[in-house]
């Protein structure tokens, strides 16, 4: 076990490190987080939010000075990725909630990533600039042109060095291929292709085309009457470019393979776990609705996340999770109330750390989860304010079920279920991770003995 | 929200309940649960809150932002099992293929299909059938003609006018002018039922959830 990757064992400590956002007690809802993704190697940290915008936070170099604390993230960038529109044929808002950011892997010195929102995807380059030509023969200091009667002698212009400036640029826009709503898009390990999925078709994508893409995977029926199943989230295996997974509505997850047919009707493997007939209930369908599907670095397994559990699938046995982690069966008997109030629809990610040894979760009163897979081990840990200490540790917190109430413990009718932990990240090769809560973004590092 | 179970709890009972609100109240706390009835005139009770919460549901989909297909396929299929779970009629087969909206007429049709099912076997419910009378067909769907009257109205509402109040003018109501008096009505073709009942009570908060008010 290398140390510093992540464990959950009982000496792992989690500790704030930074919060970002306003503590205004109003939250304007353009700034509520939706989105918050790590770059492959860590240094950097994308958050979308409902306003369209991104916000890129840069890791500083570690100071020699400051050997306890390690490098904190700071913005980078911020930039408009997409704007309201309006659908003029459907009379439809379109919302610019960036629904999900994924990174490429760095090939030179500019980071690229895609954005998207409910119909279009972009890629964003995102470079440095920090120098500037001067010394032009066509153009005077302020860029207006020259007459060129004027120009007696000519020059070559010379590099400058400027203040650092940090620039984002669209460089594609694939667009009017969606006619449902984006959930997910998926970078594949070719680099050279992506795919979108949303409700009910997904399409792939070669980066530098954007006027066409392919449909993969179609689950609209004839009869839209006959509609009982979507697509909820769907994602390349990290190592095999002619493998995805996608999963339902209904609680199943199909992996498919590209070189078997051009579009992926059928599956390669179904993976559906029977239901408990003890736990049957109106709702049952509602909860088994899988809300993320993600694989592991090794791509050996998969996990997904349904209203109350996590589970882990090995690909390799279809016909029931290898683990089961509960998140908050204590909402179990209160589904309808959560039905009434929405909740039950509330879509939750989840991660795994760098070394698949440990998932993570969120759920309400910015609580969220961390489950060891090794040791069993589970703890809850909550983002707020009141624990922004800088390195304060964090406290696990514990749910009273039911009975006598300890003294630390928050009994579940005192949960604030508008405080939901909907998106979490983490690093990819240390114990760091980024948890949004609302329109707050929380970095917590482990303990640095 | 179990303030509105419990009310229809007591409506179950026999106690008079005035005009059946939805709320949306903070949830409860548990100590309400274990009041609740849960025999089976409690369970019918619980079954119809879900059937008026999962309706009042797919109202509020419709708005200015497509719906989320997602939550409204959930919630249809939501809607299915408590018909079923109420033992009502089955549902008749779907009307005929709605006007062509375009790609985005599935909330309209599906929304639509939901809300007529619900209508029709609302009050199919405790009409004990004196003729016996063959499950609805396509030939015998209740409201063809209408049909696309509702779609109309609910797609101008849908595109943002407030053409609602047309909605129930158009019916074609022909059908029951015509119905004798002494036979009972095959329910699925009465649109009106004896005001004070169940099904009026029942229809009037329908028709309150789809007009908004």
């Amino acid at each position: 076990m290398i140390p510093g990757i992540g464990t959950l064992t009982q000496d792992t400590l989690w500790c704030f490190s930074q919060v970002k956002g306003t503590i205004e007690i109003g939250v304007t809802e353009a700034d509520i987080i939706s989105t918050v993704e790590f770059n492959h190697t860590g240094e950097l940290l994308a958050t979308g939010d409902k306003g369209g915008r991104v916000v890129i936070f840069q890791r500083e170099q570690e100071s020699k000075n400051q050997v306890h604390r390690r490098g904190e993230y700071n913005v980078y960038s911020t930039f408009q990725s997409h704007e309201p529109e309006f659908d003029y044929l459907k009379s439809l808002e379109i919302e610019e909630k960036i629904n999900k950011i994924r990174w490429l892997p760095q090939q030179n010195a500019a980071y690229f990533l895609l954005s998207t929102n409910d119909k279009t995807v972009k890629l964003w380059k995102v470079s440095e600039r920090d120098k500037r030509p001067e010394g032009y023969n066509l153009k005077d200091e302020e860029g207006r042109l020259r007459d060129p009667a004027t120009i007696t002698t000519l020059r070559v212009p010379v590099l400058r060095p400027m203040d650092l400036m940090v620039e984002a640029t669209p460089r594609r826009v694939f667009a009017n291929a969606h006619t449902y709503h984006i959930n997910s898009i998926s970078v594949n390990s070719d680099y050279e292709t992506y795919m979108s999925a949303d409700d009910l078709r997904i399409n792939l994508w070669n980066f530098e085309i954007t006027n066409q893409s392919f449909n993969i995977v179609d689950i609209k029926p004839a009869n839209m009457e006959e509609l009982t199943e979507v697509i909820t989230a769907a994602e390349f295996h990290p190592h095999h470019c002619n493998s995805f997974v996608y999963s339902s509505s209904k609680g199943t997850i199909r992996l498919c393979d590209m070189r078997a047919s051009a579009l992926c009707d059928r599956h390669s493997k179904f993976f559906e776990e029977p239901e408990d007939p003890s736990n049957r209930s109106f709702f049952s369908e509602i909860i088994s609705s899988i809300s993320d599907v993600k694989f592991s670095h090794s791509g050996r397994y998969i996990m997904t996340r349904d209203y109350l559990t996590v589970k882990v699938w090995d690909l390799n046995m279809e016909n029931r999770p290898i683990e089961t982690y509960q998140v908050h069966d204590y909402l179990r008997s209160k589904l309808c109330s959560l039905y009434e109030n929405d909740c039950i629809f509330d879509k939750f990610e989840c991660v795994w750390n760098g070394s698949d040894s440990v998932i993570m979760t969120g759920s309400y009163n910015n609580f969220f989860r961390m489950f060891d897979r090794n040791t069993k081990r589970d703890v809850t840990l909550e983002a707020s304010r009141e624990n922004s200490k800088p390195r304060a540790i964090l406290k696990p917190r514990k749910v009273c079920v039911g009975g006598k109430r300890r003294k630390d413990e928050i009994s579940v009718d005192s949960l604030d279920f508008s405080k939901k932990i909907l998106h979490t990240a983490w690093h990819p090769s240390e114990n760091i991770i980024a948890v949004a809560a609302t329109n707050n973004l929380y970095i917590f590092q482990d303990k640095v003995n | 929200m179990f303030q509105d179970l419990v009310t229809a709890n007591l409506a179950a009972k026999g106690t008079m309940v005035g005009g059946l609100k939805r709320k949306h109240s903070d949830l409860e706390e548990e100590e309400e649960v274990e009041k609740w009835d849960w025999g089976p005139a409690g369970l019918r009770s619980y079954q119809q809150a879900l059937l008026r919460i999962s309706l009042d549901k797919v109202q509020r989909s419709l708005g200015p932002r497509a719906p989320s297909l997602r939550r409204h396929v959930l919630i249809h299929n939501t809607l299915q099992q408590l018909q079923a779970a109420l033992c009502l009629a089955p549902a008749p087969t779907l009307p005929p293929e709605p006007l062509f909206l375009g790609e985005e007429d599935f909330s309209l049709s599906a929304t639509i299909g939901s809300i007529l099912r619900e209508l029709e076997t609302s009050m199919d419910e405790t009409e004990p059938p004196q003729n016996p009378v063959a499950p609805p067909g396509p030939q015998n769907e209740v409201l063809p003609q209408p049909d696309p009257v509702f779609l109309e109205a609910l797609s101008s509402r849908y595109l943002g006018d407030s053409g609602l109040d047309d909605f129930f003018l158009d019916i074609d109501t022909s059908a029951v002018e015509k119905e004798p008096a002494l036979a009972p009505p095959e329910p699925p073709h009465n649109l009106f039922c004896a005001p004070g009942s169940w099904e009026w009570n029942e229809l009037d908060h329908i028709m309150e959830i789809i007009l908004g008010s």
